[in-house]
C-alpha cells in the first residue's frame, strides 16, 4: 500500500476512533466533527482518492452514532464535499488562518443542512447549541493546517 | 497539478451531477428510514461493527479514573466505607419491611381475588456511548437482544426513570431519555395523587402538561410513574417540579420539572424486564 493511502486511511480511522470516545457534558457539546474535518482535508489535498462515496458512507456512520435518521449527516457531508471541491484551488492558496476562516462558512452550511434535514424528518431542534461544533471544527482545521505547514514547509499543494 | 476539472472529465460525470445523484441517495435514505423503518439491518451492522471499538475506547477514561482513584487518600476511603455500611444497615431494615409488606399485599390481593402484579426481572447495563442530542436525546448501553432486552422496556437508575429502550441490537441497545423532546411519560403527583402526563422538552428538562389552573401543585412536588400505560411499572420517581407559572393565554398551568435520575451522570443503569402479562377475559 503506498504511503499516501496509508496516511489517508490512518487519519480517517483515527477520526472515527476519536468520535467513539465516551464524550459527555460540555465536552460533547463542543466536540469537533473529527470525521468531517478529516474527509474535507483529504478532499482538499487528494481529490482523486476520496470523494462523495466515502463522505456518504462516513455520514451514514455519523447518523448511526447520533441515533439520527439515516441520511441526515450523509446529505450534509456530500454537500460540504461539493463545496470544498468547488473552492479547492482557491482554498489551497491561503495560509492556515485564512484557510480556516474560509472553511467556517462551509462547516456552517454542513451543520445547517444537518439541522434542516433533522427538522424536516424528526423533530424541531432543541436550541442552537448544535452550531457550537462548527467553531471547534474550524479551530481543529486551523491546527491541522498549521501542523501541515510546519511539517511540510510550504504545504501540500505541490504534491496533490 | 491535477485540477478537479480534469478528474471529473476522466470519470465522465461533472461534480454537480454527482452531487445530485448522492443527494438523491441521501434523501431516499431519509425517506426509507423515517417512513418505512427498513434500514434497521444496516443499524445492527454498524452496531456490531462499532461495539468492540467503543469498548476499547472506554479504556482511556477508565485508566484515567483508575489513576485518579489510586491516589485517593486512605482516610477518605475509610470514611466512605463507614458511611456505606451505615446506609446498608438502614436499607436492610427497609428491605425487610418491604418484604413483609409484599407478603401482606399478596395475601390481601389473593383474598380480594385481584390479579397479581407482574414480576420484575432486571438487567444491569452500562453506558457505552452518548451521541449528540439535537433532535432526540439517546444513550447507547451495552446490553442488547442477547440478554433479553426488548424495544419499549423502561430503563432506570438508582434515583429514578432514565428512559425507554428505543432500538435493540444484538449486543447493545439505544435508550431514548425521558427528557428527550416529545417523549411522554404518564405520572402522578406524589403529594396529591393527581395524574398527569410528563413530556420531555430537551436539554435535560421536563414539562407536566395539561394541568388546569385551579390544581394544587407546588415546586418541590415529586412525580412518580402512574403505571396506567402498562409500559412503566407504577411508582418509579420521574421528576421534581421546579417552577409553576400561570399564563393568561392558556387554560393550563405551565409546570416545569427536572428529572430525578442522573440522566447525564449515571454510568450504570437497570433495564426492567416485565414478565409477559396474562390477560384474563
Amino acid at each position: 500500500m503506498p504511503a499516501g493511502w496509508r496516511r489517508l486511511l490512518g487519519t480517517l480511522t483515527l477520526a472515527v476512533l476519536l468520535e467513539q470516545l465516551p464524550w459527555s457534558g460540555w465536552m460533547l457539546a463542543i466536540r469537533p466533527d473529527f470525521v468531517l474535518v478529516g474527509v474535507l482535508f483529504w478532499v482538499l489535498h487528494q481529490p482523486a482518492r476520496i470523494g462523495f462515496g466515502t463522505a456518504f458512507f462516513l455520514g451514514l456512520l455519523a447518523d448511526f452514532q447520533d441515533g439520527a435518521v439515516f441520511g441526515q449527516h450523509a446529505i450534509a457531508y456530500v454537500i460540504s464535499v461539493y463545496l470544498v471541491m468547488f473552492l479547492r484551488l482557491r482554498l489551497l492558496q491561503f495560509d492556515p488562518v485564512r484557510q480556516a476562516a474560509q472553511l467556517f462558512p462551509i462547516l456552517l452550511a454542513t451543520q445547517l443542512a444537518v439541522l434542516l434535514v433533522g427538522w424536516l424528518a424528526v423533530n424541531p431542534p432543541s436550541g442552537l447549541a448544535m452550531l457550537l461544533p462548527v467553531f471547534s471544527s474550524t479551530a481543529l482545521w486551523y491546527l491541522i493546517a498549521l501542523f501541515m505547514r510546519l511539517w511540510h514547509g510550504k504545504g501540500l499543494q505541490d504534491r496533490a | 497539478m491535477a485540477t478537479p476539472g480534469q478528474l471529473m472529465f476522466a470519470r465522465g460525470l461533472g461534480p454537480t451531477t454527482r452531487l445530485l445523484i448522492w443527494l438523491l441517495a441521501g434523501v431516499s435514505c431519509v425517506v426509507v428510514d423515517s417512513r418505512y423503518h427498513t434500514l434497521d439491518g444496516l443499524r445492527s451492522g454498524f452496531s456490531l461493527l462499532l461495539r468492540p471499538v467503543r469498548e476499547v475506547m472506554l479504556a482511556p477514561g477508565d485508566v484515567a479514573s483508575e489513576l485518579g482513584g489510586f491516589f485517593t487518600r486512605h482516610r477518605l476511603l475509610q470514611k466512605e466505607r463507614d458511611a456505606l455500611l451505615a446506609e446498608r444497615t438502614r436499607l436492610l431494615v427497609g428491605v425487610n419491611e418491604a418484604k413483609e409488606l409484599g407478603r401482606e399485599n399478596a395475601e390481601l390481593r389473593a383474598l380480594m381475588q385481584l390479579q397479581a402484579r407482574p414480576g420484575q426481572q432486571t438487567v444491569h447495563a452500562a453506558l457505552l456511548y452518548k451521541g449528540h442530542d439535537w433532535f432526540a436525546q439517546r444513550i447507547t448501553v451495552d446490553q442488547g437482544a442477547s440478554s433479553g432486552v426488548r424495544s419499549g422496556l423502561p430503563v432506570i437508575d438508582a434515583s429514578g426513570l432514565v428512559g425507554q429502550v428505543s432500538r435493540v441490537y444484538p449486543q447493545s441497545s439505544e435508550v431514548i431519555q425521558v427528557s428527550s423532546p416529545e417523549q411522554l411519560t404518564p405520572v402522578f403527583v406524589e403529594r396529591t395523587r393527581q395524574r398527569g402526563l410528563v413530556a420531555g422538552i430537551g436539554q435535560g428538562r421536563l414539562e407536566l402538561r395539561y394541568m388546569p389552573t385551579h390544581l394544587d401543585i407546588r415546586p418541590g412536588d415529586r412525580l412518580l410513574t402512574s403505571g396506567i400505560d402498562r409500559v412503566y411499572p407504577a411508582g418509579i420517581p420521574v421528576g421534581q417540579v421546579s417552577r409553576v407559572s400561570r399564563s393568561q393565554a392558556s387554560p393550563y398551568l405551565r409546570v416545569e420539572c427536572l428529572p430525578l435520575a442522573g440522566i447525564d451522570r449515571s454510568r450504570a443503569v437497570l433495564v426492567l424486564i416485565a414478565e409477559p402479562q396474562v390477560t384474563q377475559p
